[in-house]
């Protein structure tokens, strides 16, 4: 009796070590599992552990997937460009893409593509523990969420790179109206050091006020009137191209948008290569527009639903007067609107389902290239906000992601431009510009075009914490899954990508990795990554987490591929498609 | 001094007008009562007349129309030193360019017409009620009346609220939470009327000549007990305008672009600060109405009472 009794706890260890050992060794065989861990089998339980010497362990890089997809056929509902991403060595990393892609390195820089710790996301999958806290090896470290309220991050005392954090703390605050906002900094820096999106009618406030100093922000945004083209009555294109031709764009810049901003002519910004070839958008004709309206056998005598939601955004500074002025102007050409509102949360989702049959949305530019804009709206990844794709477009556009000449790049563009003009799946309306505001003793703040502040380069004045008003609270800090401006800026400070902007600029700079090369094709892409750096917890920042953190957002099975929304909304509009997608 | 007391002296019948002629009598003998009643002739006559009165239809965005006219710029009177080079506006422009002097006197016409409907329908259903609970007594007014103190329990703009959200936003659907938020209270005092009026001998007389219960109810119970019931309705008129007005500040009622005074502040509430006037003449236009309504209704109540009749 006495020996069983005695033996029963290592017999319990035994089974624990057993079982351990068996989830383990289940995980590695599955491909799609492979890598919630990929560096387990090489670090045995070891690597992860802070201040082990990196050099002196083995290391075994992994490959995502184990067999890399064939591009010349590939899987049923694959759209994407990624063959494999390889972890050749410790340092290194290779890209292994179906076609060229020009414009790989500013993709691989933005914020969704920070570099997350692969043994850190394995421990915090269970319960995506992972939304709402952090681990990267930026200049800041996320400290406490307090749900409703704010975020802290504090500086990374063993921050990697050159320019050290100068602010102690860094405390993301928000409110949803431009005028709370204006009405903090007014308080004075205790309430908050600057905000995000100064109201238009608030800029010269802002400029007038001694305390406080005002930073524009280039118009790099568009705004647009969508219509889902399997929904009737928009699933003529007669009667769409009848409405681009009704909508006076300029009454609407003019009103509603801040100095700076443009009337788009086109969908994407003409400071892009490529955005601005092609005809321009139709000229404002209410009386063409009518009779395009009747001649098409529109049926006037019924009311048709915009929806748009109150959510001030940098391209969208005055929700519910473009929208009433939206509804004003469908009444001259005597189309009755009734305007619905959606909250914040449900208006991207229904929008991205193709719900809404007209609809307001906008989008700010995320790196300087077509493919940041057009893709993502028109691109074979696209989503179905504008319902049907039009084929013509989509495969101009996977055509000119790949087309490696300029020459060339620029007709696809200009043919896809007025694929888009002729089909009018949505009306360009303007390109917003924007403002940041801060008091005025801080310095080294900027506005990026792109949206990506940079805040580790800041001064506060002769304080050491900077607190900054968002427009809304961060949705979470799972970076690849997140699309929202608020919580990509959070993942920036704290997250770092292989390449990065460079501050308050579009140029596309080397940062966790040194340098990152194409073959002479453009297929292959090898990243040579810096050595050395370490991620907040401690752990050491190799190849297989820049595997991880890339095939988790690109592989729909993936054990990582789930997160705040699960939606991992860029990822296909940067890369073409998942793999393995959800059948849609 | 001689006319007073002449007049203390004239037998009080023989100068009798009939009800109404004596209510209107001692409605217009007290000064607040008065004031009341001119604003809101004031108000009707510019709910009538509003097509005459505004300069613009409403919804107009007078971009285009106007020359040299801008968004939320302040009213710019000529006679009152704003230069001839700035288009006249007694009341400045909103935020989507449309005229507010012209938006601010067509939400006289939307804000009366929601008073009165919302108040009427509460009335008719909560007299109705009332009438039968009364009258009937025992069960059915048992259940009427605690029905009636169910919807009593909830606040009343959270009820109307929720009654709004389920139904969809629309200014019709804001009237009608208001509307059944407002029954119980109506009922309650047309009950109370009945209870105390049956018992009075000319109803017994009544039943007595073998009069029908119904018309017993309609021909002699109401309408000796219909006068508290004008008064609470005057009252809440002013309470139902502002109630509704709440509804469409919060965005449940009057729905983008009507030109109601609740939804008008809700729009730019948030420019407070940077052009006042756009939450300043609806909300003085809501006062004066809310302000109206609540005059005249003391005056009546004070008129109609018997035992302060003069």
């Amino acid at each position: 009796m006495s020996r069983t009794t005695r033996w029963s706890p290592l017999a319990v260890l035994g089974v624990v070590a057993i079982l351990f050992s068996a989830c383990n060794s289940s995980a590695s065989p599955s491909p799609s599992s492979a890598a919630v861990a990929p560096s387990t089998p090489a670090s045995a339980g070891a690597s992860a552990s802070a201040g082990a010497s990196v050099s002196a362990e083995p290391y075994t890089g992994t490959s995502y997937p184990d067999t890399a997809v064939d591009c010349a056929s590939k899987p049923a509902g694959y759209t994407g460009e990624f063959s494999q991403i390889k972890a050749v060595d410790r340092y290194t990393v290779e890209f292994d893409l179906c076609a060229p892609d020009v414009a790989f390195l500013s993709k691989i820089a933005f914020a969704t593509n920070g570099i997350q710790d692969s043994d850190w996301l394995a421990k915090h999958a269970p319960d995506k523990s992972y939304v709402k806290t952090a681990n990267g090896t930026g200049p800041y470290m996320f400290k406490e969420w307090v749900s409703g309220d704010h975020i802290t991050l504090e500086a990374n005392p063993n921050y990697w790179g050159k320019d050290k954090p100068i602010a102690k703390t860094l405390i993301f605050k928000w409110a949803e109206t431009a005028e709370k906002r204006l009405q903090d900094l007014q308080a004075g820096s205790g309430t908050a050091d600057g905000i995000d999106n100064v109201a238009p009618d608030d800029f010269d406030t802002v400029k007038n006020d001694p305390n406080l100093q005002l930073i524009n922000r280039d118009a790099f945004t568009i705004l647009y009137l969508g219509f889902n083209v399997d929904k009737a009555p928009w699933n003529n294109e007669k009667v769409r191209q009848a409405i681009a031709m009704g909508i006076d764009r300029q009454r609407i810049n003019d009103t509603f948008n801040p100095p700076g901003s443009e009337v788009a002519d086109f969908f994407t910004p003409c400071s892009v290569p490529g955005a601005c070839e092609g005809d321009k958008w139709y000229g404002y004709d209410k009386a063409a527009a009518i009779q395009a309206l009747k001649d098409a056998n529109f049926d006037f005598s019924k009311t048709y639903d915009l929806y748009f939601r109150p959510k001030v955004r940098g391209y969208f500074p005055n929700p519910p007067g473009v929208a009433q002025d939206i509804q004003a102007q469908f009444k001259d050409l005597g189309i009755d609107l009734k305007v619905h509102t959606e909250d914040n949360a449900t208006y991207l989702g229904n929008s991205s389902k193709g719900q809404y049959s007209l609809f307001l949305l906008g989008w700010g530019g995320d790196y300087p290239d077509m493919t940041d804009f057009v893709d993502y709206h028109f691109g074979s990844g696209a989503n179905g906000a504008f319902g049907k794709k039009f084929d013509d477009i989509t495969a101009l556009l996977t055509q000119g992601a790949s087309e490696l000449d300029a020459t060339k790049r620029l007709d696809i563009y200009k043919q896809a431009n007025n694929l888009i003009r002729q089909h009018v799946p949505m009306i360009p309306l303007n390109h917003a510009a924007s403002a940041v505001a801060y008091q005025a003793d801080v310095t080294g703040a900027q506005a990026s075009p792109l949206g990506n502040d940079v805040f580790w380069i800041v001064k506060p004045g002769d304080r050491d914490q900077i607190v900054f008003e968002q427009n809304a609270e961060t949705a979470g800090l799972y970076c690849g899954d997140e699309s929202d401006g608020d919580s990509l800026r959070n993942c920036e400070q704290i997250y770092d990508p292989l390449y990065t902007y460079a501050p308050g600029k579009t140029d596309v700079i080397p940062n966790l990795a040194t340098e990152c090369k194409p073959n002479d094709d453009g297929t292959k892409w090898t990243c040579s990554l810096v050595q050395g750096v370490k991620f907040h917890d401690g752990a050491d920042f190799d190849a297989n987490d820049v595997v991880t953190t890339f095939a988790a957002q690109w592989d729909a099975k993936h054990p990582l591929h789930v997160g705040n929304l699960g939606t991992f909304d860029y990822f296909p509009g940067l890369f073409g498609g998942f793999l393995n997608p959800p059948a849609s | 001094m001689s006319a007073v007391i002449e007049a203390e002296l004239v037998d009080p019948r023989s100068t009798s007008k009939g009800i109404w002629g004596d209510t209107l009598g001692n409605v217009l003998r007290q000064r607040n009562a008065i004031v009341g009643l001119v604003i809101l002739i004031f108000l009707l006559l510019t709910a009538v007349f509003a097509d005459q009165i505004a300069a613009y239809p409403p919804n107009q965005v007078l971009l285009g129309s106007v020359a040299g006219v801008k968004k939320s710029s302040p009213p710019c009177i000529h006679v009152l030193g704003c230069p001839d080079d700035r288009p006249q506006l007694l009341m400045g422009t909103d935020s989507n360019v449309r005229d507010v002097f012209s938006r601010v006197v067509h939400g006289a016409r939307v804000s009366l017409f929601i008073g009165f409907a919302t108040v009427g329908f509460a009335i008719v259903i909560g007299t109705l009620i009332g009438l039968v609970a009364g009258f009937a007594g025992g069960w059915t007014d048992n259940i009427l009346m605690r029905l009636m103190d169910v919807v009593l329990v909830f606040p009343a703009l959270l009820l109307a609220i929720a009654i709004v959200t389920a139904l969809g936003q629309s200014l019709l659907n804001a009237q009608l939470s208001i509307a059944i938020v407002a029954i119980p209270i109506y009922a309650r005092i047309m009950r109370a009327s009945v209870l105390s009026v049956k018992e009075s001998d000319f109803v017994t007389a009544s039943r007595a000549l073998g009069e029908s219960p119904a018309g017993i109810l309609f021909r002699r119970v109401f309408p000796n007990a219909v006068t508290p019931l004008i008064v609470a309705g005057t009252l809440g008129i002013g309470g139902a305008v502002l109630d509704v007005a709440a509804l469409s500040f919060l965005g449940y009622g009057a729905q983008p672009p009507t030109a109601e005074w609740g939804s008008m502040i809700g729009l730019d509430s948030g420019k407070l600060f940077t052009a006042p006037h756009l939450v300043f003449f609806p909300g003085l236009a809501l006062v004066l109405t809310v302000f109206g309504f609540n005059l005249l209704g003391d005056g009546l109540r004070d008129a109609l009472d018997p035992r302060l009749n003069r």
